[in-house]
């Protein structure tokens, strides 16, 4: 297997983006990726489009090759890949075993959603499509349904409190504040979010991501060949995929991310490296409560006790170990199909020094992106390591 | 069957032939054992509400919020999730699985399990 790495990141705004389709979003956020990575006279090997929704909102399908044609990069292979939320990571993910296994040299990895265009309440039940048909979805569940009954029992649990899961809010609108890129520039106080309209009895609406548009790209080479391209080349060293039952009831823990769990711990073996060897994460934070679930189920901190890193401040841009400092989906936004994309160019630019008012203060070597399909069924993490370093 | 009406009904699960253990919903394969093998047997009369939630943003088909939802648990590793027939859920209440109207779907009708608080 060849070592991968990614030698140009780039992105669109993130946001209710008038007048811009699905497939001015993917063209943007690639043609800003090969730019960086000085590729654009370069022939692209493939492409890998992660997207959930063009067929169900957008009505387009066989996407990947609308993108090749907008972007003249005939003749390169081209898929679209579908994982929920986790579309992304999973497109990169194929980027990535394409590379290693020698059979492609040069990948275009983007990940884009058009959704401000739909009604909510059409939206919601299409995302609501991805739980069990007949176990689930018949009763009138919802992700933010499932988000709330994991918020509820986890709080019980470890003793966490409604104030503790505002502060992952206020901490990411803080960040998202700082990010060009991101949908939502306010910042709110954790008096103004315990305040916000109740979504689903403990969840409230600042405990949820907003519904957006964009895309993120990454271009992936052999890491022996990144330097021939550009400076400061980021190796993916590790890659951890893992799924779990559907149900979120029939868990063996139902306050347990096992699918993250394993992930990581999969993506920790192939990296050589320890959750300790982490300097910086972008995690899938669809509802606040998961960032602290998820810190906890990729080793960041110990069970139950990711909420005392958030009071002492350790996930802040100046903390230990930073989380989310794009401001996370909760900030940046979620456009489902570019999330796990974006994690991955947010965590590039955070490792090269490129990240501008955001810029965490400790010198990064390495970073986890996590980003999460379903409702935890299915999680995909990359681990990131800058080269020059 | 009014949309209103609920009947009393056995839930039922599945327990696989080779290893023993119950499940729900159905898989192919079992989750424990793989084998391929299942008799449906009834999950019992009582469950125990571990986790819940009052939905204020209903999907479509729903029309009257708050919906309350939530995670049973029936004992011997089986739960299931479902509406639960009250506007005051505790965690650790008792509850017994009814049979009526859950929603709509496209214009149609679904009927199915939900649980119903045992006076006492």
């Amino acid at each position: 297997m060849r070592d991968v790495a990614i030698i140009g990141v780039g992105m669109t705004k993130f946001g209710r983006l008038e007048g811009k389709d699905l497939m001015d979003l993917l063209a943007e956020a690639s043609l800003n990726a090969m730019k960086d990575a000085n590729v654009e006279n370069k022939e692209i090997d493939a492409v890998y489009v992660g997207n959930m929704l063009s067929a169900a909102i957008n009505h387009q399908t066989a996407i990947a090759s609308s993108l090749v044609d907008r972007i003249s990069i005939f003749p390169a292979a081209a898929d679209k890949v579908e994982n929920g939320p986790a579309s992304g990571g999973s497109a990169v993910k194929n980027g990535f075993l394409a590379v290693a296994s020698g059979v492609y040299d040069l990948v275009l990895v983007v990940g884009g959603e058009k959704m401000t265009s739909a009604d909510t309440d059409v939206l919601t039940d299409y995302i609501a499509t991805m739980t069990h048909p007949t176990a689930e979805y018949v009763h009138g569940i919802t992700l933010p349904a499932l988000a709330a009954m994991l918020m509820r029992i986890y709080m019980q649990r470890y003793g966490v409190t409604e104030r503790h899961i505002a502060m992952v809010a206020v901490k990411n609108h803080k960040n998202g504040m700082k990010n060009p890129y991101a949908h939502i520039h306010r910042e709110i106080t954790i008096e103004g979010a315990m305040q916000s309209v109740m979504i689903s009895d403990p969840l409230r609406l600042y405990y949820t991501c907003p519904i957006s548009d964009g895309a993120a790209a990454v271009i992936l080479c052999p890491a022996d060949k990144a330097e021939e391209y550009r400076d400061k080349p980021v190796k993916i060293i590790g890659v951890g995929q893992a799924t779990d039952v559907q149900c979120v009831h029939e868990r063996e823990d139902p306050a347990v991310l096992k699918s993250c769990r394993i992930a990581a711990e999969k993506a920790y073996k192939m990296a050589g490296i320890t959750p300790k060897d982490i300097d910086v994460a972008e995690v899938h934070d669809a509802f606040e409560i998961l960032e602290l679930v998820e810190s906890e189920d990729v080793g960041l901190f110990e069970k139950g006790k990711a909420h005392l890193a958030v009071e002492k401040g350790v996930t802040e841009i100046d903390g230990e170990m930073p989380i989310n400092p794009s401001g996370g989906l909760k900030a940046r936004g979620h456009p489902v199909g570019a999330t796990g994309v974006a994690q991955i160019v947010e965590l590039v630019w955070q490792l090269r020094g490129e990240a501008g008012e955001r810029q965490i203060k400790k010198d990064a070597k390495r970073a986890l992106a996590c980003n999460f399909g379903g409702f935890g069924n299915n999680t995909v993490i990359h681990i990131l390591e800058a080269m020059w370093k | 069957m009014s949309k209103e009406q609920v009947v009393e009904k056995d839930f039922m699960v599945y327990r696989c032939k080779s290893c023993g253990r119950k499940f729900y919903p159905k898989h192919d394969r079992c989750p424990y054992c793989k084998a391929t093998e299942f008799e449906e047997v009834k999950a019992g009369d009582t469950c125990t509400l571990i986790t819940y939630t009052k939905l204020y943003v209903l999907p479509e088909g729903i029309e009257m919020p708050p919906l309350t939802l939530g995670i049973v648990d029936f004992g011997e590793g089986i739960r299931a999730l479902g509406q639960i027939m009250t506007d005051d859920p505790k965690i650790g209440m008792k509850l017994k699985p009814v049979w009526g109207f859950l929603r709509k779907i496209g214009g149609e009708d679904y009927y199915g399990f939900k649980f119903k608080p045992i006076e006492e």
